[in-house]
């Protein structure tokens, strides 16, 4: 049996991917015919069951899900990507001389990415909001989190709108099989996976929502290392961003570009930082590969003369690596952070493609933060946000309005 | 003293001292070596400096802080004058990186050969015998760059009473069994106590299977097959020792015990792990290793796999005193080994295999990641 079936009551084995997506064509009919605000209720539910369930309540990123899933905020998510109104989701509303309606785009087929435990529902949710429903290939067959959160969504009355599956990806014949069968396919991952999944066969109408591979870093201004107050706070949440989801989301800072300044030297804004590191808890555990990149990285800044390095210690917990070679360097995850010495910030836009993701901008003036996001952007980055917001799943993410696209906006004029 | 004291280590027995004895005894050792090291060599200077405690802090040999293999890669690491390198040896680089490159001086020369011959001197004794070389002349070019095939071959050619080779390199570089040399070896030495050696993926492929292939077998009842390098190919193609031993004693006609895989590596020449009668590989006198577990770094307990780290005091001229590789071992365990011989011995596993799922942001994607 090749097709791994998550289910609130454990893991069901079966080898063909064909009655799971004609039972989910099958409840389209279904889906359609529950009212927007009885969804949303639905979510808002759903949310605070996550942290009140001993399953789920201790899960990374949990805490941040369900704030998301508040009724309020997915509400403002749809108002911002379907023209003002999520009624439109509902049927026919009127605009101008016509009358327009967001249908669903009909079965969703998503590849997920094994980085963030949490991501699943990120696509699952608009997808449901829109009505769509959804086969999901989680990356990982011993997701274990998956469970838990099943279950606690079983409560809302939607699973049987969404089939959460695992297979071994060398099996062709499943993506083609996935992929023949969706409306939308939304893939996330580094660019190998997303490469292959793009070239399976798909119906002409078939659209597909990408997300990755992507790279995101951190600015800290000249003007805001100058002044002292708050500044701990803001190097704090540098470093909550870099150990959420252990620095593997795409939103994750790996390079964090530093302004020469008249108060602090590298090296003391690298102290900082360790000194916020060293407030974590370790790390419960880490893979040979990763423990290799860590400790390559580390040697390789401490045998520089022109580089310099602090570590956690002999363990691979925490590093900080610091140039002042103005470049993106090689991310190695796993709260490892370069920390680069730049005289003005004009030195970084060079280096910013639409490859860029997130820039966590810690500016001393709030008007210098937005003439540099408003460069920043325009060379292709997609959100430029305070520290501590770096890793926060919003509309738009990726230069996209994710529930926007998992529609097909008709017109009716009688 | 640091002379004597290793001349000391490679002349006595090197599976004799107990493992909390042996770290009694390297472990100032070391320190002076390190300190002397980082000295003599700025960039090592500085790695102690940075990533490690004060070296009077140091209480055991886990506390000294291992240099990763690859930064002989990225980096000149050379702890003597130019002038003063008699040879310089080059890692085989695989997967398309930069090789490593190890600067070897008079001093660290005679102490790898020592050293090799030491340990080889314990598991196939110290007489002269007719080596043949599963590889072609073309891999040990005259000069004084060496490759780490080129390096082992002639250290084990210490042991030979003459060298004949197995293979020939074709025009387009590739191996190929030159029959006629391997027959008349077999008819010449068969009953000499023949040494070969070869990489263990090129005996596979171009020895054992080669010779089944052809329905060659011969009858060198006390020969000795030496192979080393890595399994990875060998394990993707379902072969596992039992059946490399056992195949390739078929092939040379001796027993399968008499198929001795060791462990080494360019960066540390004359240090070898080699396999003992019970299967497992034992540190010699003069080096250790430790087996240290992911992200802790801490040393295993016994029966876990860890990263290997080899330490060893023969290298002079570069800071290879103690290595963290990209290998896997499990600890088998300490002083208790069923072949008699005392300190940790270990089990290879496998190289550090790259992790496949590492999200959508894993790399900046126009540098090539590297291990």
């Amino acid at each position: 049996m090749r097709v791994t079936r998550f289910l609130p009551s454990g893991k069901t084995y079966t080898d063909s991917l064909t009655p799971l997506t004609e039972a989910l064509i099958g409840q389209r009919s279904v889906l359609a015919g529950i009212p927007v605000a009885t969804l949303l209720d639905l979510f808002d539910d759903f949310g605070r069951g996550l942290l009140q369930d001993p399953g789920t309540r201790a899960m990374d990123g949990i805490a941040f899900l369900s704030a998301w899933l508040r009724r309020s905020n997915l509400e403002a998510m749809l108002r911002l990507n379907l023209g003002g109104s999520p009624e439109f989701l509902d049927g026919f509303l009127p605009v101008g001389s016509m009358k327009l309606a967001a249908r669903p785009r009909g079965l969703v087929s998503m590849w997920m990415a094994g980085n963030v435990p949490t991501l699943p529902l990120f696509s699952i949710v608009p997808a449901l909001l829109a009505k769509n429903v959804c086969l999901v290939k989680l990356a990982l067959e011993n997701d274990e989190g998956m469970i838990p959160l099943l279950t606690v969504l079983s409560q809302s009355g939607l699973l049987p709108f969404l089939a959460v599956v695992w297979f071994d990806y060398q099996y062709q014949d499943l993506n083609e099989a996935m992929s023949r069968a969706a409306d939308t396919r939304m893939m996330w991952g580094g660019a190998p996976a997303l490469q292959a999944i793009s070239a399976l066969p798909r119906q002409d109408h078939c659209t597909d929502i990408a997300f990755g591979p992507k790279y995101s870093i951190g600015l800290l201004d000249r003007k805001r290392l100058e002044r002292s107050e708050g500044l701990e706070s803001v190097i704090a949440a540098f470093v909550r961003d870099i150990a959420a989801f252990d620095q593997r989301a795409c939103s994750s800072p790996q390079t964090i570009f530093v302004e020469k300044n008249s108060r602090l030297t590298l090296r003391e804004v690298a102290e900082l930082f360790a000194a916020q590191f060293r407030r974590l808890p370790p790390k419960p555990s880490l893979d040979f590969y990763t423990t290799v990149r860590i400790l390559n990285a580390r040697a390789e800044w401490a045998i520089d003369a022109r580089r310099d390095v602090i570590a956690s210690g002999p363990e691979a917990d925490w590093t900080i690596c610091m140039d002042t070679d103005v470049s993106m360097k090689e991310a190695v995850q796993s709260r490892t952070v370069f920390l680069t010495e730049i005289e003005t910030r004009e030195q970084i836009l060079p280096l910013i493609t639409p490859r860029i993701q997130s820039v966590g901008i810690a500016f001393g003036d709030p008007a210098d933060a937005e003439a540099f996001a408003g460069r920043a952007t325009l060379r292709g980055v997609a959100r430029c946000v305070r520290p501590g917001l770096m890793n926060g799943f919003e509309s738009p993410w990726d230069g996209k309005l994710v529930a926007s696209e998992l529609v097909r906006w008709v017109s009716f004029k009688g | 003293m640091l002379e004597q004291q290793i001349d000391a280590l490679l002349k006595g027995p090197q599976y004799e001292i107990p493992q909390r004895e042996k770290e009694e005894l390297l472990l100032p050792l070391f320190r002076d070596l390190c300190r002397s090291m980082a000295e003599s060599c700025p960039p090592y200077g500085r790695f102690l400096e940075r990533l490690g405690t004060p070296i009077p802090n140091w209480c055991r040999l886990a506390d000294i802080p291992p240099l990763p293999v690859s930064m002989f890669k990225y980096f000149e690491l050379r702890a003597v004058p130019a002038s003063q390198v008699v040879r310089e040896l080059l890692s085989s680089s695989t997967t398309g990186t930069a090789p490593s490159r190890i600067f070897v001086d008079k001093t660290t020369a005679f102490r790898q050969a020592r050293a090799l011959a030491a340990v080889l001197k314990e598991h196939i004794g110290g007489s002269r015998r007719p080596y043949l070389v599963l590889d072609s002349p073309d891999s040990v070019p005259e000069g004084d760059r060496l490759t780490a095939r080129g390096a082992a071959i002639r250290g084990i050619g210490n042991f030979a009473s003459s060298v004949h080779y197995a293979f020939r390199t074709l025009p387009g570089g590739e191996l190929t069994p030159d029959l006629a040399a391997i027959e008349s070896f077999f008819a010449t030495h068969a009953s000499a106590h023949p040494l070969l050696f070869g990489f263990t993926y090129i005996v596979w492929t171009r020895f054992i299977l080669e010779m089944e292939k052809r329905g060659l077998a011969f009858a060198a009842s006390g020969a000795t097959l030496l192979h080393s390098g890595g399994w990875k190919k060998l394990t993707s193609q379902a072969v596992s020792r039992e059946d490399f031993s056992s195949r390739a004693a078929g092939v040379v006609g001796c027993p399968p015990a008499a198929i001795l895989d060791f462990y080494g590596m360019v960066e540390q020449v004359g240090t070898v792990f080699v396999d003992c009668p019970a299967g497992y590989k034992h540190a010699p006198a003069f080096a250790d290793f430790i087996v240290r577990a992911p992200c802790t770094m801490d040393p295993v307990a016994i029966g876990q796999e860890g990263l290997i780290e080899v330490l060893s005091v023969l290298p002079e001229s570069y800071p290879g005193l103690a290595l963290l590789t990209e290998d896997l071992a499990t600890l088998i365990g300490s002083d208790d080994c069923p072949c008699g011989r005392k300190g940790r011995y270990f089990r290879f596993t496998k190289r550090v295999e790259r992790t496949e799922l590492r999200g959508c942001g894993d790399v900046f994607a126009q540098t090539k990641e590297r291990l």
